[in-house]
């Protein structure tokens, strides 16, 4: 409930701020390095091209755990037909995807607090 | 054949002549053009008094329409009713229309027939309270459309990273 709550919420947010709550289609604007005292990681990305083209990977599936999804289908060939076997990868992949999730919650909330902090005139870009 | 049987058929024959039958004096004698149109407007009591003995109707009942140059002459005024107010079991004879022989009818009876605009049916809900049903159920749809339209909820999220976007993405280690 609490979190179905939050996803009206926003809706309502965004129609009463539009300038402060950011949309869901819209990119980060500000420096990813701003506000960090020591320089952020990049995400690597694990699979390679040919392997996602090679596994036959759809698009929407080629993100940073492409490769997690890779080691899925793999496990889920070679065990077959037992793929409850492959319980293990499964959940390796989707907890890559929720933590995937996490990291661009935390992104739209650095953005929308970067936003108002803006605003008040706390913070000069 | 007798002479007696000759006379009898005879006798059969000569109700068919015009003097006799009201059939064949209605179907031929009546019924032209002519016969349907009304009388000018009844001014006096004993024109009054024709007129209702002409369309059979009694005169405490006859009542023509307004001589105001709509009206129908001395055509008499008639409940309007439409076929489904009438009764369905009444031996009519003519129950297609539900209609009678001779019978007068309205003057706006093609119109108000039973295949036609209903005018005695009252509706329940009435009319003006089925009009504020659609425009009630109208305006709520429009209502949640617009709610829909205006808020709408989403996961609080930036959309979905991929590295084939070629941009540098970051961890928050």
């Amino acid at each position: 409930m609490g979190l179905s709550w939050s996803v009206y919420e926003s809706g309502i947010q965004h129609y009463l701020n539009p300038d402060i709550i950011p949309s869901p289609d819209e990119e980060t604007t500000f420096d990813p390095q701003l506000g960090f005292e020591k320089p952020r990681n990049p995400r690597v990305m694990i699979a390679t091209e040919e392997e996602m083209i090679s596994a036959k990977i759809p698009i929407a599936s080629r993100d940073y755990c492409a490769h997690k999804l890779i080691e899925y289908k793999a496990c889920r060939k070679a065990e077959w037909p037992f793929p409850v076997k492959c319980h293990h990868e499964k959940h390796a992949y989707l907890t890559c995807q929720y933590e995937d999730f996490v990291l661009r919650m935390k992104e739209y909330e650095r953005e929308k607090r970067l936003r108002i902090k803006v605003k008040n005139g706390e913070l000069t870009v | 054949m007798s002479t007696f049987q000759v006379a009898k058929c005879l006798a059969k024959l000569s109700k068919l002549s015009s003097n006799h039958s009201k059939v064949l004096v209605t179907s031929v004698r009546n019924h032209w053009n002519k016969d349907h149109k009304p009388g000018p407007y009844p001014k006096t009591e004993s024109e009054r008094l024709a007129a209702a003995k002409k369309y059979g109707v009694h005169p405490a009942e006859y009542e023509a329409y307004d001589d105001d140059g709509t009206g129908y002459g001395d055509y008499p005024k008639f409940k309007a009713e439409s076929g489904d107010s009438k009764d369905p079991f009444y031996p009519w004879d003519y129950p297609e229309l539900k209609r009678n022989f001779e019978e007068p009818l309205h003057v706006e009876f093609d119109l108000i027939r039973e295949d036609r605009y209903d005018v005695t049916t009252k509706y329940t809900p009435s009319c003006k309270i089925q009009y504020l049903q659609f425009i009630g159920v109208m305006s709520g749809l429009y209502l949640m459309f617009w709610i829909c339209e205006h808020f709408k909820c989403f996961h609080a999220a930036i959309p979905k990273q991929y590295p084939s976007d070629g941009k540098t993405h970051y961890t928050f280690d």
